[in-house]
């Protein structure tokens, strides 16, 4: 390694670690000022509660066995709803490639259905489905579903006619086309799907259980509102963030050994 | 002897808002083992041709002969070369050689034999765990070429193969493909718009009219066969063939000279 190699190298390690300062800086900064500000009563910590309090408040959560139910009932829901509606959203974008009538009849319900807000959709299946795990699942593919079909459909159909072309040359049917080109060169749009229905089943889970339910982290932050009790609300949140951080950091690992797989 | 025969082919492309003819009565026949050329105004119908051949479109009217009998849509008699190299980029060398065989089902220990030593006979042996994103732009149009030959087609059609690539790489690899075809005596048929890459490798050059084509005239080329495209280009003759087909696309298609490569 020459020592301008060696100087660059080092170049780059700087700053990666002055990133990661700052990033970690930031965060503290953010808690410190937050604490502070609580603490010494410049804003009502009644209002904003405090890093402290909300620890304070997960700690007791823990002690009192209240704490792991509610994020097993969330996470429960917003995996399963993740998983399904990326599931049958992608069997649905394939079934749409497959068949150009199906997609033509099915574009206009599909664009409506995009647009729709799902919430407006809550009450219909809170009565449909009961107030339950079921209905707040369902609200979470509701929420992911349309999107992954619209995003996959248009991954399948973008990809590049010549290559099309190609295969069939080599007298390839649809089932090859699809099982050789189509899906393998849709694992980035698949990722990029993945990473936007993390955050959407999380919407889906939660304004389900807002709605319908005596669990969960949804339920907890919307009891907490009602009897403002604002370390609640913040310590739901806090939890919320750190579940939705792992979620995507669970599906970054998943984008690195696809990645070394497809290229 | 003939290897294929196309007589009185028409297509037309149809659209909500217009019908296109693209083909009028193209009639051309490829002895075995030659290098044939297409040229004609972009857009004419050359791809067309190709299609038709490789079995992607099939012909309104007219029929296609291979070594005197009609063309089955499902041979892979005839393999087509597309205008990039469209290698998989999730896929390596390899594997994307073999892309052929795994579609036609026979991937067979010999047939992936045949596929590694077209990879070793062609430079590219030390390259087979590579993706494609690692290959030179040369090396790519070699793979490509390769997982064309491993399906052991009678025609290979080339479509604008080296339009992709730099002029100095295109000229190298023009040498390189010709090379590989003449070793592996298959018979080409080559699509381009550029007359003097034509001139270059071809034995007769078929020049088409504008939409729809039909064939306005064959130029037989004799220059040296056993010279490389590249030293064919120094031939005094080669100017010669590149006037004459220059001034048949100039007389006949109005300003579709145009669009068509100047002497290089």
């Amino acid at each position: 390694m020459s020592a301008e190699h060696k100087r660059y190298v080092k170049k780059l390690k700087i700053r990666h670690a002055v990133i990661w300062l700052l990033r970690i800086g930031l965060l503290a900064a953010f808690l410190g000022i937050w604490e502070l500000v609580a603490h010494y009563r410049i804003v009502d910590p009644f209002i904003i509660s405090s890093p402290s309090r909300i620890v304070r408040l997960i700690g007791e959560l823990y002690r009192e066995n209240n704490l792991f139910p509610h994020i097993l009932a969330s996470l429960y829901e917003t995996v399963l709803g993740f998983v399904i509606a990326t599931v049958l959203g992608s069997l649905i974008a394939m079934a749409l490639w497959w068949s150009k009538g199906l997609r033509d009849v099915l574009e206009p319900y599909l664009i409506t259905l995009n647009s729709l807000p799902k919430i407006a959709l809550g009450p219909i299946i809170i009565v449909w489905m009961g107030t339950g795990e079921k209905a707040i699942i369902f609200m979470a593919v509701l929420i992911c579903v349309i999107i992954t079909i619209i995003s996959m459909l248009s991954g399948f159909i973008g990809v590049d006619k010549e290559k099309i072309m190609l295969l069939q040359s080599m007298k390839a049917g649809k089932l090859k086309i699809m099982t050789k080109l189509i899906i393998p060169a849709n694992i980035p749009t698949l990722i990029s799907v993945l990473k936007i229905n993390v955050g959407l089943s999380w919407i889906g889970s939660i304004l389900g259980e807002y709605l319908s339910s005596q669990k969960g982290l949804g339920y907890l932050l919307v009891y907490g509102s009602q009897v403002f009790q604002l370390d609640l609300v913040m310590a739901s949140t806090v939890i919320l963030c750190l579940l939705a951080g792992g979620m995507y950091g669970f599906v970054a690992i998943i984008e690195k050994i696809v990645r070394k797989h497809f290229g | 002897m003939k290897i294929l025969e196309l007589k009185n082919l028409n297509f037309t492309y149809h659209s909500k808002e217009q019908e296109t003819k693209a083909l009028d009565s193209v009639s051309f026949s490829v002895e075995e083992g030659e290098f044939v050329g297409l040229v004609g105004p972009s857009g004419c119908g050359k791809t067309t041709i190709l299609n038709l051949l490789a079995g992607i479109y099939p012909a309104e009217k007219g029929t296609v002969f291979l070594r005197g009998n009609p063309l089955e849509h499902t041979t892979t008699k005839i393999a087509l070369m597309p205008q990039r190299d469209q290698l998989f980029e999730w896929r390596t060398i390899e594997k994307n050689v073999m892309l052929g065989l795994e579609i036609t089902g026979t991937k067979t220990k010999e047939n992936i034999r045949y596929g590694l030593s077209l990879l070793n006979k062609y430079g590219l042996g030390d390259f087979i765990k590579k993706h494609p994103s690692e290959l030179s732009g040369g090396m790519r149009q070699r793979a490509a070429l390769i997982r064309t030959l491993v399906l052991r087609p009678d025609v290979l059609l080339l479509d604008e193969p080296f339009s992709a690539l730099d002029f100095q790489t295109r000229l190298n690899v023009c040498d390189d493909v010709y090379s590989i075809i003449k070793q592996e005596k298959k018979t080409a048929l080559l699509v381009t718009h550029d007359i003097s890459e034509c001139i270059s490798l071809c034995d007769k050059v078929i020049v088409l009219s504008k939409r729809p084509a039909h064939i306005l005239q064959t130029v037989g080329i004799d220059i040296d066969k056993s010279l490389s495209p590249l030293k064919r280009r120094e031939s005094h003759d080669f100017g010669k063939y590149f006037e004459a087909i220059w001034k048949l696309l100039e007389d006949k298609n109005e300003c579709g000279t145009q669009t068509l490569c100047k002497k290089t």
